[in-house]
């Protein structure tokens, strides 16, 4: 388990070691929703975009 | 006008009665059918060597995973077979029937989902590529009136099309509320292959749009989509929306006799 900081309090959000991109947190914190990804193998995360659900048939 | 769409279960199960109904409709009022299929694309991609791919919403709503190979069975299927089966059938009742799809003269024109929200097989939520779906953004009625003034009823499969020019899976159900508000239809009618909205186990005959969007958080997946769009639809100016049974042998028959749950503004 890695802590990564929230971009937006900069508080440490637990990420488990086998997180995949994409993957979705939350910060416990500021309750910012969180997306995971990987920088020159680093782990990171952004803000996620909101994602409304309307698929097709 | 009436808009009808009639879901994939309710086509595989009764398309020659649902036709038939339709036929009978068209006799006293202009006519849009929006039919679905998914199963019967999920039959031609494994007879075809592709494994459908679904995924599941964080709302735990199931739906299929578009990605090209699948979409160009989805568009051989959805435009091809079960578009052209449908006039066929309505050819058979004595109507004149002409059948399109979303892509055809611009009448649906929907933005690619660029990402989609899942829940993975570990059960985390994630945000992946959103393949080949839509979202529609705009409707070319004028194309329906066209075809709606010379006597036709109009079959449209569910496809829409970019302004890229990508070919785009559509839900059924947005499409005909969609294509209902725009034509400025006095009905928009879902053919399913339950009676209507139950609430506990009870049929809920009438309800008004505000009624219906309060009512959401206790509906069904699949049911609480129709419930949105009917009331989103009602309150955009379509005359009322109906959801009924469409496994039955006359099923518009049962918007007369009010066999069904109906979303009025």
């Amino acid at each position: 388990m890695a802590s990564v900081s929230c971009p937006v309090c900069e508080a440490g959000v637990e990420v488990p070691d086998d997180a995949l991109e994409g993957e979705l947190f939350e910060c416990s914190s500021c309750g910012a929703h969180l997306e995971f990804y990987l920088e020159a193998g680093k782990p990171r995360l952004k803000l996620a975009e909101e994602v409304s659900e309307d698929w097709g048939e | 006008m009436l808009v009808v769409k009639a879901g994939g279960r309710a086509i595989t199960a009764n398309a020659s009665n649902i036709v038939r109904s339709v036929v009978r409709a068209s006799s006293s009022k202009q006519v849009v059918l929006v039919h679905g299929g998914g199963d019967v694309v999920t039959e031609y991609c494994r007879a075809l060597g592709i494994e459908p791919k679904f995924v599941v919403s964080p709302q735990g709503i199931r739906s299929r995973y578009t990605d090209e190979k699948e979409l160009e069975v989805y568009v051989m299927v959805m435009a091809g077979k079960i578009n052209k089966s449908l006039v066929a059938e309505a050819t058979k009742h004595g109507a004149r029937a002409v059948g399109i799809s979303g892509a055809d003269g611009g009448l649906l024109l929907a933005e690619r989902k660029k990402r989609i929200v899942v829940v993975d097989e570990r059960g985390r939520k994630r945000v992946i590529d959103g393949g080949y779906t839509g979202q529609i953004k705009a409707v070319n009625a004028d194309l329906i009136r066209s075809l709606l003034s010379q006597g036709l009823i109009v079959v449209v499969a569910p496809i829409a099309v970019s302004e890229e020019g990508e070919l785009l899976n559509v839900d059924g159900d947005q499409a005909a509320a969609y294509l209902a508000r725009a034509l400025g239809a006095e009905e928009l009618v879902f053919l399913t292959d339950v009676d209507g909205l139950l609430i506990d186990g009870k049929l809920v005959g009438r309800l008004s749009a505000d009624e219906a969007v309060r009512l959401l958080p206790s509906i069904g997946p699949g049911m609480n989509r129709k419930v949105m769009l009917a009331a989103e639809s009602v309150k955009a100016g379509v005359g009322r929306a109906f959801i009924c049974n469409g496994l039955g042998e006359d099923p518009l028959s049962l918007i007369e006799s009010g066999i069904g749950t109906a979303v009025v503004p």
